[in-house]
């Protein structure tokens, strides 16, 4: 397949007052058309800071993407002008927040929000752009348009909302969507809703996923394809049937032993994992996870794993054979 | 939107009537006497006099009463004529003044209005717009200048800033005299060569072509103005900068980068609309503080308006002339009031629902 985005090196921190963030740590992946890629990573992993700094969206300052390139289309997103890039966001790469109902403007109506991106990416007229988002709302469902254009998100439901925002998303047709946490803010009934729905569009605009979440369960039903983040770096890439089959890094396995299960006994705790993800102020010379690794051995404390590829389809950045429990030879 | 705008002007007649107690009710801490006593010089020589004024107004009859026949007046007893009532427009005769006190609003008025909205619409826009550059601006030279200025007018007292201007702005340059025209020009109004139809030196200048007027006019006008707008400028400027970085950190902020907006539309269609809000009610506030900075500012430059002559009516205590400036103050800040909360309805559409 062809590579449709490649991200090589990428690398941000946020200069604050405490000290310099190191939210992304030089990380580097592929997205193919038509693939959907799930980033999987506890709160503060760098999953969304990434994604924000591809499409050069973090604020600068604190901000600050220190190296790396995404090319998309042989446009270097990173280093590309303002301009250029501007012509990309919203048209060619568009993304879906985790709350809508704080990423509309509460000022103003829904449909003049979703129309925006059309009308600013294409020389059409008011009322192309509202036959378009029409069209749109119906792709979503939502019904009766009309009214709900001329409504304001305080007046959406959760559901619809975030109905609304991947309407808005996708009012351009673009090659690639950048779904951030977007089911996290809803109930259960209606993620399932808006997952099956997603998958659909996806076939029905051929277009690539990018989904950004913290819940695995979600990732099964939708990617093709794993990143797993730990503190701003890339620990561990496969495909979803080889990572839940047989993940490599401890972390990923201690991730999967905390998803809950329908043959739980009643009243039988989660599995978790000990201790919290490190803020990352400085280069670390050890592995972020150690720390909290029940598989760490002395290697693991002196030197930060590489991700390494395995049998050409996977990868780890692990010092330590999960299997034997003894350094990967 | 229509209902809501009538359910605001429903309590407007309320509030009218809430301002109208709370103003008599101030005169009803003055017993009879003291009342009758402002209207008469030398008091042990015409104790019987003192007597005869409290028989003759009515001012030892029940409270309520005496609030109806301020309210809607009086028939003399002898000739049938109807005497004051507030609803009939007879606000009482103005000692201070030598006119009713309506006509004295009459007079004076325009004169204070034009002051204030030559005031207020700066504030408005230039405060507006240096808000947002410091906000955009956030950190950079341009914020922080704008900053150091707005904290040092905000604590300039008005009386010193307006008394330096005089010393030397009139006394040692003479370009802006006190005062609302030079002597020619009152001259030709009072010989009826200039007509003011409109009360606004500066519309009926131009209205007349007599650009020497309008020249003369401005030169009036300049101090007071100056003045009178200095601090609210500077709340004005604080309050927009602190909305627009508000606005400027929220999510939706980024939804409008990520749609591929250029810096300028993100502030302009999305920032901008939700900083308006506190401004907005900022304004309101701004109109009710210039209402009263306008007696300070009119004392100092001895500019003819409401506020000069409330000021010198309080000092002489012509109680009727000041309870009539109270009640039109009151009226006025309730309809500016009206309009904030209209125009509240219009920039924030989750207003209207609560």
């Amino acid at each position: 397949m062809d590579k449709l985005l490649s991200v090589n090196d990428l690398r941000t921190h946020f200069y604050t007052r405490e000290g310099v963030v190191h939210a992304v740590n030089g990380i580097s992946f592929d997205l193919e058309a038509g693939e959907t890629l799930g980033i999987v990573g506890e709160s503060g992993c760098g999953k969304s800071v990434s994604m924000l700094s591809l499409l050069r969206l973090i604020p600068q300052p604190p901000g600050k993407i220190l190296s790396g390139s995404a090319n998309f289309n042989d446009i270097d997103l990173l280093s590309t002008s303002e301009d250029e890039l501007r012509k990309i966001r919203g048209a060619k790469i568009s993304m879906v927040f985790q709350d809508p109902m704080t990423y509309f403007n509460p000022v103003l109506k829904v449909g003049k929000q979703v129309m925006e991106p059309y009308l600013l990416h294409n020389d059409v007229s008011e009322k192309e752009a509202e036959e378009r988002m029409f069209e749109m709302f119906a792709e979503v469902g939502i019904s009766n348009p009309k009214g709900c254009a001329e409504d304001y998100p305080h007046q959406y439901s959760g559901g619809m909302r975030q109905r609304a925002m991947i309407a808005m998303a996708l009012m351009c047709s673009p090659e690639i969507l950048i779904a951030d946490e977007p089911t996290t803010a809803l109930d259960v009934t209606i993620q399932a809703q808006i997952i099956d729905m997603v998958r659909k569009l996806r076939d029905d605009f051929d277009m690539s996923i990018i989904w950004i979440t913290h819940d695995l369960g979600i990732i099964a039903n939708l990617a093709q394809r794993v990143i797993v983040m730990y503190a701003g770096y890339i620990i561990e890439e496969a495909y979803v049937k080889d990572l839940y089959k047989k993940p490599l890094h401890p972390y990923t396995i201690g991730l999967l032993n905390s998803l809950p299960r329908l043959d739980m006994k009643e009243k039988e705790k989660l599995n978790t994992i000990e201790g919290i993800p490190p803020v990352m102020y400085k280069e670390t010379n050890l592995c972020p996870f150690a720390p909290r690794c029940q598989f760490a051995i002395d290697k693991c404390l002196n030197e930060n794993p590489p991700l390494e590829r395995f049998d050409n389809k996977r990868s780890v950045a692990c010092w330590v054979d999960v299997e034997t429990g003894k350094e990967r030879k | 939107m229509t209902t809501y705008i009538i359910r605001r002007l429903l309590l407007v007649p309320l509030l009218l009537f809430g301002v109208t107690i709370l103003i008599f009710g101030m005169l009803q801490f003055l017993t009879p006497a003291e009342r009758a006593s402002l209207y008469i010089r030398d008091i042990p020589k015409n104790e019987r006099q003192l007597e005869i004024i409290i028989k003759h107004y009515n001012l030892n009859d029940p409270v309520y009463v005496q609030y109806w026949n301020w309210m809607v007046g009086k028939a003399d007893p002898i000739t049938g004529e109807i005497h004051g009532g507030i609803l009939r427009g007879d606000f009482g005769y103005s000692r201070t003044g030598s006119e009713p006190v309506m006509d004295m609003i009459k007079h004076r008025f325009p004169a204070t209005l034009e002051l204030a909205l030559l005031s207020v619409l700066p504030i408005i826009a230039v405060g507006i717009w240096l808000g947002v550059a410091a906000a955009v601006n956030h950190n950079k030279f341009i914020d922080q200048l704008i900053r150091v200025l707005s904290i040092i007018a905000a604590s300039f007292p008005v009386f010193v800033f307006g008394l330096l201007l005089i010393m030397i702005f009139y006394a040692k340059l003479n370009w802006f005299p006190t005062g609302r025209y030079s002597q020619w020009v009152l001259e030709e109004i009072v010989s009826k060569q200039f007509a003011t139809p409109t009360g606004f030196m500066t519309i009926d200048a131009i209205k007349a072509g007599r650009w020497d007027i309008l020249l003369d006019t401005i030169r009036h006008l300049v101090l007071p103005v100056l003045v009178l707008s200095y601090i609210s400028w500077a709340t004005f400027v604080r309050v927009t900068r602190s909305s627009m970085l508000e606005a400027l950190g929220q999510d939706y902020i980024l939804t409008a980068r990520e749609k591929g907006l250029s810096e300028n539309q993100v502030v302009r269609k999305h920032a901008l609309p939700n900083a308006m809000i506190p401004v907005t009610t900022m304004a309101g506030f701004t109109v009710v503080g210039l209402l009263g900075g306008v007696v300070i500012t009119e004392t100092i430059f001895n500019y003819p308006g409401i506020g000069s002559a409330a000021a010198s009516a309080a000092t002489q205590l012509d109680v009727v002339t000041v309870m009539g400036f109270a009640l039109f103050n009151g009226f006025i800040l309730i309809a500016a009031n009206l309009i904030v909360d209209v125009l509240y309805g219009v920039i924030d559409p989750r207003v209207q629902l609560s």
